[in-house]
């Protein structure tokens, strides 16, 4: 294997790849970066076999040439060094060469490495792009739509399902459900596809990918392109393909869990509701659940209170827009309300109780494509 | 290494196997329990390979491929080996293990996790495994190895189809040691300790192992002559040379064996004796003991080697040892 | 139990000097040495000082400023929220360490507690082990701590007041005319502005004066307090030092020395079941539940540890307690014979302050409650807050009970009204 590369294309390229290499692997391969080389350009692959990232350098692109490939082959090398030595290199471009029993020399300028490097068969083999299976979304929308559900998800490994996100596709749309079973979160969102019969009940993807998924995407109207495989789902943005493993087992369903009636409803300014909520919780904080309070009251106004027998207590009262129904007491988690209302994206939102003991769900005024449930807390 | 080759030393597991391999009947989880030296291991990582090997005819894996050449260099990313870190097997590997089987596999669907020395996992790891054992993913196979089946949880034999392994003949090994050029006398040793043959030939490689038999003898020797001076021996030959908790493991079965070999002149098994060139000083003592004070001793051993896992002092323990030898 | 003895008692009051700035500072090193205070609310105006480092008060701030007044007095003040959970993690520390003095501790807050040394651990004198105490904490946890040291808990707790930061000081009986007495009567544990208005008006304005006024006179005016006050007044005080008594930082615990070592676990798993039978019956006594549980294992050789389990929803039941005290036994047991086991509910909160967060899978069993909580409502709503409280927890604040025995303060409990609480 040979090339040269332009200096800071590599170093971009091994950023890229290295925020998947972990240094605590269980797997030795891993700690290493594979480097592959072919006619039309050069491949970086890191992985922690959770995340693994494929950066895809091509020989050209706009008319402007990044590497010049000049023997196809594939080598790992320890990523560690291999990062730190690309960044100090001190020459505008940079060959690689592979020699015997995975002796790789790095030149660059007046400098020259001759590292160990690691036999590239060893390597996890990541799951090739089938191209008819695939359906797209947005780079932006998809930013948002993970972060309108990540944060639900259960950061316990009491039921490991609940550390993942559910996609669920069916005829053009996509749902994603994330829970910790105390609250629920789920976004509706069309997407693109070549086949309508495309299908698949039961993503369940880790949280944690998504987040890491969500810092490499840029906020542009690119398409991203979408693969599930038995094992892995993967993105695939320009150059980069991001791959994620699967959890094992079923989603449990939640669709029954939502409850669809209501007792009390109200409209409310989502922003002046937060900050009312975020200053009660200043006391709830110290409380241990970060319990607030919610009562409703004769003027159409609400009250939040909470009480810290440690700290003192706070009552914030703030206008609804529009009230109906029961009047109700219901204590929650100052935190998941807070989480909820940040990511609705709206101004006004819908609140829908079913009662003091019940889960409650919020919905935009405007649009049902995102719903969230938090489950009360209970007093005694 | 082939099945064939397995089935020389484990007939019995190897066909049990395969079988179940050629019929795509795997079970989820796998206790193999035996002696060390039995094979355990290597059965389990042919097994393994044969698990992912895609390439393998039959039941037999090809060993050349990505697959099987990464499940022995373990690099395999859906094979997961664990073994006791330091005394135990604790509850954080577990948990590892644990979330990496709420994932799927990285390259397919199938996963396989291999326990070392499953009997060391402290209560909390077993019980957390116990979790797992009862909701087993799809395509995942676990296999358990141990020493000691009794020191695990019920609860956790009883999810595992047990293979049982066959200890390998001691004389066919001693034998073969001798075909190689090491005394007689140490081949025998070291064969009374392990069934493998890379075991014993690798205590045989070892100067201190060497040592450690004469030590042991000297101490045994002080011990039947002069048990009032068997402290002192014990400042002098013993704690000098067994510093580490594996090499004092190592002393205490090298003198249960000359107890043995005691109790055995007792019973006129002459034949199966080990430190045959001790034989004079093994008559006079079994002579001059009964059989059944040579029985308590080495239950007074076999403590000790219990002791010894549950982390006591080590000079401590020896020194107890030692009165109650004396005490018989 | 405390021994009933005639000697003298040897209490210490342990009182952290400016503790919340304190822990950020040890925390923090860089802010050391600088005035420092902790506020509510750090950026708005109607932000108040909640406590300020000895930098801080040099200049002029106090405590109960506001955080704009604060900065005026000194411009150079650093204000940082309060981080609660730090201080718990730092207060348990402190105590940890006072443990290992005696086991006779009182905490009385999160800053603050008595110790009775009189039959220490330690063989060194009161004072060595005070300033033993005071070194430790200011090298190991950086927090320094004034210790007042005398025969009782009043006067410890005065003691402790006259030096600061950093002060030892010991305050024999008879020392009170020249240490004591010269006080003026507000400065005097126990007498707020209410108590202080009476005492001038029957013209006490110093300790002394009360001191020497007769018994007779003060309780007229003062009543039962005046009685408690007079005594104290004359440095009699004998409350004793109660580990259990004080609310906040209460913890409840049960323990029992073994007739004969343990070496089996299920033998230590029947004594974990007893144990933590008495230890609901205590919770329930004390209308409290837990937010964690401590396992006190004690070997044959007196080593002991102690290793605990936190969870966010709290309990009271036996079957829980004995569950997650089995599971440390299971877990940190190291084959030993043991001696003693204990159980103690380390982090008790009140049952009318208890919350339990409803979970998606679960909640419909807590539904069927729902009705009678609306019902409660109602009745309350139409007739006034006071009208059933006392059948139910807590005043102004409608909440319900969990079992029969619900009744919160003790004079419910003597009117012996009969309570029906749902069952389960």
């Amino acid at each position: 294997m040979k090339f040269i590369m332009n200096r800071d294309q590599l170093v971009d390229s091994v950023q890229d790849v290295m925020k998947a290499v972990s240094t605590r692997t269980t797997i030795p391969i891993l700690t290493g970066i594979k480097i592959e080389t072919h006619e039309d350009g050069v491949t970086l692959t890191g992985s922690d076999s959770d995340i693994s990232i494929e950066r895809f350098i091509p020989v050209e692109e706009d008319g402007y040439e990044h590497v010049e490939v000049e023997k196809s082959g594939s080598i790992v090398l320890q990523a560690r060094f291999f990062s730190e030595i690309v960044k100090k290199l001190p020459g505008s471009k940079v060959e690689v060469e592979v020699f015997e029993r995975f002796g790789t020399r790095i030149r660059s300028g007046s400098s020259e490495f001759n590292l160990n490097g690691l036999d590239p068969q060893e390597y996890p083999r990541l799951p090739e792009v089938q191209e008819n299976d695939k359906f797209s979304i947005q780079a932006d929308l998809l930013k948002t739509l993970i972060r309108q559900t990540v944060f639900a998800v259960s950061t316990s490994e009491t039921r490991p399902i609940l550390t993942g996100v559910n996609w669920h596709i069916l005829e053009g749309e996509l749902n994603c459900v994330a829970t910790d079973s105390h609250r629920l979160a789920s976004r509706v969102a069309a997407v693109e596809s070549t086949t309508d019969e495309l299908e698949h009940p039961n993503v369940v993807i880790p949280g944690k990918s998504l987040t890491e998924l969500s810092k490499i995407l840029d906020d542009s109207s690119a398409l991203v392109d979408i693969v599930i495989t038995e094992s892995q789902v993967l993105f695939k943005a320009k150059n980069i393909l991001f791959f994620s493993r699967l959890l094992d087992g079923n989603y449990p369903d939640t669709s029954k869990l939502i409850p669809s009636d209501s007792k009390t409803e109200m409209v409310i300014s989502t922003k002046e509701f937060l900050q009312a909520i975020d200053r009660a919780s200043l006391l709830a904080k110290e409380g241990r659940n970060n319990v607030v309070k919610l009562s409703t009251m004769e003027n159409g106004q609400v009250e939040i209170s909470s009480n810290s027998p440690e700290v003192g207590k706070v009552f914030e009262h703030v206008s609804t827009e529009s009230f109906e129904g029961d009047e109700l007491k219901i204590s929650f988690s100052a935190k998941y309300m807070m989480d909820a209302l940040k990511v609705m994206d709206c101004s006004e939102v819908l609140i829908r109780f079913t009662g003091a003991m019940r889960p409650f769900v919020l919905t935009p005024l405007d649009g049902n494509t995102i719903k969230q449930l938090i489950l009360p807390v209970r007093t005694y | 290494m082939n099945w064939n080759t397995l089935a020389d030393r484990q007939p019995y597991v190897v066909k049990l196997l395969t079988n179940s391999l050629k019929k795509d009947r795997l079970a989820h989880a796998y206790l193999f329990k035996g002696n060390k030296g039995t094979g355990k291991r290597k059965i389990s990582i042919h097994l393994a390979k044969a698990y992912f090997c895609r390439v393998k005819k039959d039941s037999e894996p090809c060993g050349e491929c990505p697959d099987c050449k990464r499940i022995d260099s373990g690099n395999h990313p859906d094979v997961h080996f664990v073994a006791p870190e330091g005394q135990s097997i604790k509850i954080e590997q577990i948990r590892q293990l644990q979330k990496e089987f709420s994932y799927l596999g990285l390259e397919s669907k199938s996963k396989a996790y291999i326990l070392e020395h499953a009997d060391r996992m402290t209560s909390q790891a077993a019980n957390s495994l116990l979790k797992f054992l009862e909701e087993p993913g799809q395509e995942t196979i676990a296999v358990l190895l141990t020493e000691n089946p009794q020191q695990l949880l019920d609860t956790i034999r009883s999810r595992c189809q047990i293979l049982t392994f066959a200890p390998q003949s001691q004389r066919k090994l001693i034998e073969s040691l001798t075909e190689e050029n090491y005394p007689v006398q140490l081949a025998r040793t070291a064969a009374a300790l392990t069934n493998d043959q890379a075991e014993a030939e690798e205590y045989l490689n070892d100067e201190w192992f060497v040592q450690a038999r004469k030590n042991v003898l000297k101490l045994g020797e002080e011990l039947f002559e002069r048990p009032q001076r068997a402290l002192l021996a014990l400042h002098e030959h013993w704690n000098p040379h067994f510093k580490e908790k594996q090499q004092v493991e190592i002393g205490l079965d090298l003198l249960l064996i000359l107890y043995k070999d005691v109790f055995l002149t007792q019973l006129e098994e002459e034949h199966s004796i080990v430190y045959n060139d001790q034989q004079n000083i093994l008559s006079v003592q079994a002579l001059q003991s009964s059989q059944s004070r040579v029985r308590t001793q080495m239950l007074h051993i076999l403590e000790a080697k219990r002791r010894l896992n549950a982390n006591m002092n080590l000079q401590l323990l020896m020194e107890q040892l030692v009165l109650r030898l004396q005490e018989g | 139990m405390l021994k009933k003895t005639k000697t003298a008692r040897i209490i210490f009051h342990v009182d952290m000097n400016s503790f919340y700035a304190s822990v950020e500072c040890s925390i923090n090193p860089d802010l050391r040495g600088k005035p420092l205070a902790i506020a509510g609310n750090v950026e708005e105006r109607r932000g108040i000082v909640v406590t300020s480092s000895y930098e801080a008060r040099a200049q002029g701030v106090h405590t109960t400023m506001t955080v704009w007044e604060a900065k005026q007095k000194c411009p150079g003040l650093i204000v940082m929220p309060p981080s609660f959970e730090r201080y718990r993690t730092a207060s348990r520390k402190m105590f940890n360490l006072l443990s290992e003095y005696t086991d006779l501790i009182e905490p009385i807050s999160i800053d603050e507690g008595y110790m009775d040394v009189t039959e220490r651990y330690s063989d060194h004198s009161p004072i060595e082990m005070a300033e033993e105490i005071q070194n430790r904490l200011m090298n190991e946890l950086h927090l320094p701590c004034s210790i007042g040291i005398a025969p009782n808990k009043f006067l410890a707790k005065m003691a402790s007041d006259m030096k600061k930061p950093l002060g030892i000081t010991i305050l024999r009986k008879r020392e009170l005319p020249g240490k004591l007495w010269p006080l003026p009567i507000e400065e005097m544990h126990g007498v707020g502005k209410k108590t202080m208005e009476k005492f001038h008006k029957m013209n006490i304005y110093t300790i002394g004066d009360l001191a020497s006024r007769d018994l007779q006179e003060v309780k007229l005016h003062l009543g039962k307090n005046g009685e408690k006050l007079w005594n104290r007044s004359k440095g009699i005080d004998d409350r004793p030092v109660d580990p259990e008594a004080s609310n906040e930082f209460k913890s409840v615990g049960t323990s029992t020395t073994l007739p004969e070592d343990i070496v089996q676990i299920d033998e230590a798993a029947n004594v974990l079941k007893e144990l933590s039978q008495s230890l609901e019956q205590r919770l329930k006594r004390k209308k409290v539940v837990t937010t964690s549980v401590q396992l006190t294992i004690r070997y044959a050789d007196r080593k002991t540890i102690t290793r605990s389990q936190t969870f966010s929803n709290p309990i009271q039941q036996k079957e829980e307690l004995f569950k997650i005290s089995n599971n440390l036994f299971k877990e940190h047991w190291d084959e030993r014979p043991v001696r003693l086991l204990g159980i103690t509910a380390t982090q008790v909160i009140d049952k009318s302050n208890a919350t339990r967060q409803l979970d998606l899978f679960s909640y419909k069993e807590h539904t069927k409650d729902e009705q009678l909580f609306e019902t409660l409502e109602r009745i309350n709503r139409r007739y006034g807050e006071q009208s059933i409280q006392k059948g139910i927890e807590k005043k102004g604040d409608v909440s319900h009970g969990n079992e029969n025995e619900t009744g919160r303060n003790e004079e419910v409990d003597r009117e012996g009204i009969n309570r029906q609480g749902r069952k389960r």
